[in-house]
């Protein structure tokens, strides 16, 4: 199973670091929820490994897609903004309905759109998209990776079996800090 | 081992251990060092791996903003338990996350410094950074204390320990098995040294050590042990022999005569060489053989089968001996192979070796030594050496004997000639003595006879009584004539004139017995002793022809010699008889025995020595060799037989004479000339003047006397001048002054035709020996026979 190789490609480092720094700045004082949540689905693209034939250029870019309601406003294009992954650009894509979302890595679904979840999954079906939602239990309907809050901090919930099913590959470093659920979970790489 | 081992042994473990332990302190000590020197930078690249391990995992944690499991990323240090802190910083350089729980935050740096590892505050501290791809994630501190290091130092230390005991251990089992290979034969080799030092034992041998070196070492000293005991044995043998040829030099020394010689060399030889046969034969080098002179007391045996006899000859032809003659030792090793006689007769009886040594004098060859070995090739050269040494001893030996047998001749020749010499010249003074007296006893007996026989013939009125005891005298007379005689025949040295008669064995016999009764009657009746005289004559002796007065004499003397024999009394035995003696001769025996002491043998063989008594001062020595020259003077025997303590007989042989010699007494009938004479008498004595004068004159002779040679000749020229020349003159040859050669001498001047008569008290002598003066016409001895001097005057005056 390759990873995608395109993650040990150049990224511009400096510039996540200053999203990142700027949404931790930020959160010092306020931290916002969706600018965690966008970071997140970043750094999802550096821990998940797509199959080899994802791309159709090496060139293509490497889009995340919001469906329905956009929460992120602005910040989510802040985070991916210049960033590349193994030569491929960052996109943000936003879709209204899951019928239209094509060429697309990484959905995330927002809890405001808990009836689109179910839709957007069977749509994407057989695809390698890694589904993310931060609608509540939306994971244990069929959603790779659930965000819940715990504690003032946004959580990890992921459905293995899903993402198998997708036939993709997601980092053991990713699994630890994250709740696994649903199919074979894998040991815990700590504790 | 003795105690001295431990030293070498001690040396030997020491230096080994000494060895070992410094290398491995060396080899640890640069371990250590090394590991010193690396310590910290494998530690730093442990702890790195492990930071770097961390960092990786913890990826996500930072990531996804995840500090409970940053901690528990952390927490995975527990593994390491020198690990004491570590803490996660976040891209911003803000503490994320700590190990251990519980550790203040002030224990870890504020923010992040550069990354890499150093050793501060006695810690190991590092900087690690956390990356997602080139995606700086933030920064892993990581704190270790340096125990790890000590850990490591004391495990070093400890198995350093460990290993040097347990390689001491090895070390000391190892070299304690190896020094062995090393002390023991070296050790060895020490107590072989002492044990050969010790016991003087070479026959010793160390055993090979195994070893290359070690058994050169001992190979050099069995060889050097081999070699001393190979010089000892020849030293040994060397003076086993020379101790040999020493005894067998003294022994030969002690010894004079060959025979003994060569018997005791070759008795030693078979003893100690020792050969199983040996000879010595003599080289006779005209007759080109040897003569066995001496077969060794061993050798006897084989005497017989080998045909060598002592004194049987062996030819030299050309086989070894040919050699050995000419003075080589000649050894042959197997006589087998030897062709010759002699040679194949020893063989033949199993004497395979043979050694000839010549016996050398003087550079000539006067014998051989045989030895021989029943086993070929027995003789060493050594032995070979030996015998031809022995030899050379054993001829010395032999030519000393020689020489001291000629010496030992030539002394008893010379004590001989001396004894001879002195004898000589003690009969010389002694016969000087004996003639002065005889002249002066002839002298005074002339008128004795002279008047005896003028009574018996002028007196026919004597009685019967009267005319017995004038013959007596005139026997008397006759006998003291004839011992004076002899007296003189002390000194001379040839055969006395003898005159023979008939003699009557039994009538000397008896008359001796009678002459020497005061002897073995009187004197030792006057000391209470008795000696009985037997005498056993036999009957019809037949006469022998001899001087009746020497055989008295000899009887005389042998009765006398009896009774000094038996001072204690005894008996006597004076005995005749014919015997038979050799080719049927008849003999007539006189034997005088007695019972006295008799005589030891060296008494009874040196008894007719002259002047050899055992009567000490009171025997002259003369008595028995006066009867053995009487006994040789007759031609006769002389037989003593005597034994110490039991008597003695002396035996007296004549043979018997038929035929009767011509007897001086003849002259006895001789009657006065029948013419008046004038004679003229010259004499020196006298009473021989005034006998001589009366019986003259009693015959009708017209006698002048003068006294002295120079009164004779004066009365003679006188005469002659008157006219009366006197027509006989008789003188006396010793006179002082002139003597009756110088009166014969100027007699026969004046007048060559007058007859002389010289008369002489050694007047057989004179005619004895041819030695009538000049001038003389007649000797006459004294005492003058009155018939005597009438045949003369008939005889010269006629």
């Amino acid at each position: 199973m390759a990873r995608l190789s395109a993650l040990r490609r150049s990224v511009c480092w400096r510039l996540a670091t200053l999203a990142f720094a700027c949404s931790v700045a930020c959160a010092a004082t306020a931290p916002s929820e969706y600018q965690v949540k966008a970071v997140f689905l970043f750094n999802f693209a550096h821990f998940v490994s797509w199959p080899v034939d994802t791309f159709r250029r090496p060139d293509a870019p490497f889009v995340i897609g919001v469906l329905g309601t956009d929460p992120f406003g602005s910040t989510l294009d802040d985070v991916v903004r210049g960033e590349t992954i193994d030569h491929h650009p960052f996109v943000v894509k936003r879709f209204q309905d899951a019928r239209e979302v094509a060429d697309c890595n990484i959905l995330f679904i927002g809890r405001t759109e808990p009836v689109r979840v179910d839709e957007a999954l069977a749509a994407l079906k057989g695809r390698s998209v890694l589904t993310v939602s931060d609608a509540d239990g939306s994971e244990h309907r069929g959603v790779m990776i659930g965000l819940f809050t715990e504690n003032n901090r946004v959580r990890l919930r992921i459905d293995l079996a899903a993402a198998k099913a997708a036939n993709l590959t997601i980092s053991s470093n990713l699994l630890r800090p994250a709740e696994i659920i649903g199919g074979n979970a894998p040991p815990e790489t700590a504790q | 081992m003795t105690s001295q081992a431990t030293p070498i042994r001690r040396k030997l473990m020491q230096m080994t251990l000494l060895t070992s332990g410094v290398v491995l302190l060396f080899t640890t000590a640069s371990f250590f060092a090394y590991e010193i020197l690396t310590f910290s930078q494998s530690t730093m690249r442990q702890l790195r791996t492990l930071g770097q391990a961390i960092a990786t995992n913890s990826t996500a944690a930072l990531a996804f903003d995840n500090a409970d499991d940053a901690q528990s990323v952390l927490a995975a240090f527990k593994a390491e338990p020198h690990v004491v802190g570590a803490a996660l910083y976040d891209n911003t350089g803000a503490l994320f996350a700590t190990y251990p729980e519980g550790l203040s935050r002030n224990a870890f740096p504020v923010s992040p410094e550069t990354v890499g590892y150093r050793i501060e505050d006695s810690h190991l501290i590092g900087f690690e950074p956390v990356m997602q791809g080139h995606r700086h994630l933030g920064t892993l501190f990581v704190r270790s204390d340096l125990g790890a290091f000590y850990d490591r130092l004391e495990l070093y230390g400890l198995i350093s320990a460990l290993v040097i005991a347990l390689s001491a251990l090895m070390a000391y089992a190892i070299s304690s098995r190896l020094q062995r290979q090393l002390s023991g034969p070296i050790l060895g080799l020490a107590a072989a040294a002492k044990a050969v030092s010790d016991h003087q034992d070479y026959a010793v041998r160390v055993p090979p050590a195994g070893s290359y070196e070690l058994d050169l070492l001992t190979d050099a000293f069995n060889h050097m042990l081999t070699e001393i005991q190979g010089t000892e044995g020849r030293l040994r043998a060397q003076l086993s022999r020379l101790s040999l040829l020493q005894n067998i030099t003294r022994a030969t020394g002690d010894r004079q005569d060959l025979q003994s010689i060569f018997r005791v060399v070759l008795g030693t030889l078979e003893h100690s060489l020792p050969i199983d046969f040996g000879c010595v034969c003599l080289y006779n080098a005209a007759a080109e053989s040897l003569a066995v002179s001496t077969i060794g007391p061993a050798s006897q045996k084989y005497c017989n089968e080998l045909a060598l006899l002592e004194q049987s000859t062996v030819p030299i032809d050309q086989n070894g001996l040919s050699h050995c003659v000419k003075g080589d030792l000649v050894y042959e090793p197997d006589a087998r192979r030897i062709e010759y006689p002699f040679p194949q007769r020893l063989a033949s009886r199993g004497f395979f070796s043979l050694v000839f040594a010549p016996l050398i004098v003087e550079n000539k060859v006067f014998g051989v030594l045989i030895a021989a070995r029943r086993a070929a090739e027995a003789f060493t050269s050594p032995d070979c050496e030996f015998l031809k040494q022995l030899s050379e001893h054993v001829a010395l030996a032999t030519h000393q004997s020689q020489l001291y047998s000629a010496l030992q001749q030539a002394y008893d020749d010379l004590r001989q000639t001396q004894h001879t010499v002195m004898q000589q010249e003690r009969l010389r003074a002694l016969g000087q003595m004996a003639s002065g007296i005889a002249h002066d006893i002839n002298n005074a007996i002339s008128p004795v006879s002279l008047y005896t026989d003028t009574l018996l013939e002028r007196e026919p009125n004597l009685s019967e009584r009267a005319r017995s005891y004038l013959i007596t005298i005139r026997r008397a007379i006759e006998d003291v004539a004839g011992t004076v005689a002899r007296m003189r025949e002390f000194y001379r040295q040839r055969e006395p004139q003898l005159t023979l008669a008939r003699i009557d064995v039994n009538a000397v016999t008896e008359q001796v017995a009678q002459l020497t009764r005061p002897r073995w009657c009187d004197l030792p009746q006057q000391k209470g002793h008795v000696i009985e005289l037997a005498m056993q004559f036999g009957e019809d002796l037949p006469q022998i022809m001899g001087a009746e007065g020497e055989i008295r004499d000899a009887l005389t003397n042998l009765v006398f010699n009896a009774v000094d024999a038996m001072p204690e009394g005894g008996s006597l035995t004076l005995r005749t008889r014919v015997a038979a003696g050799a080719d049927d001769r008849q003999s007539v025996q006189i034997e005088v025995i007695d019972s006295g002491v008799g005589m030891s043998e060296d008494t009874r063989r040196r008894c007719l020595e002259p002047f050899f008594t055992t009567k000490g001062e009171r025997g002259t020595g003369l008595g028995l060799a006066m009867v053995y020259g009487m006994i040789q003077r007759h031609s006769a025997e002389l037989e003593i037989d005597s034994t110490a303590g039991s008597g003695t007989t002396v035996r007296l042989s004549f043979p018997v004479y038929n035929q009767a010699a011509a007897s001086p007494a003849d002259v006895a009938g001789a009657r006065p000339i029948d013419r008046r004479l004038r004679i003229l008498l010259v004499d020196d004595d006298p009473l021989l003047i005034k006998a001589l004068q009366d019986t003259l004159e009693e015959d009708g002779h017209l006698v002048t006397a003068t006294n002295g040679g120079q009164a004779g000749i004066d009365a003679f020229t006188a005469a002659q001048r008157t006219g009366g020349a006197f027509q006989v003159v008789i003188t006396d040859l010793g006179m002082p002054h002139v003597d009756g050669r110088k009166v014969a001498a100027a007699i026969k001047g004046l007048s060559p035709g007058t007859p002389i008569i010289m008369l002489t008290g050694w007047g057989q002598r004179l005619q004895a020996e041819g030695d009538i003066p000049p001038h003389v016409d007649k000797v006459l001895n004294k005492p003058p026979r009155l018939q005597q001097l009438r045949a003369a005057l008939v005889e010269l005056a006629a």
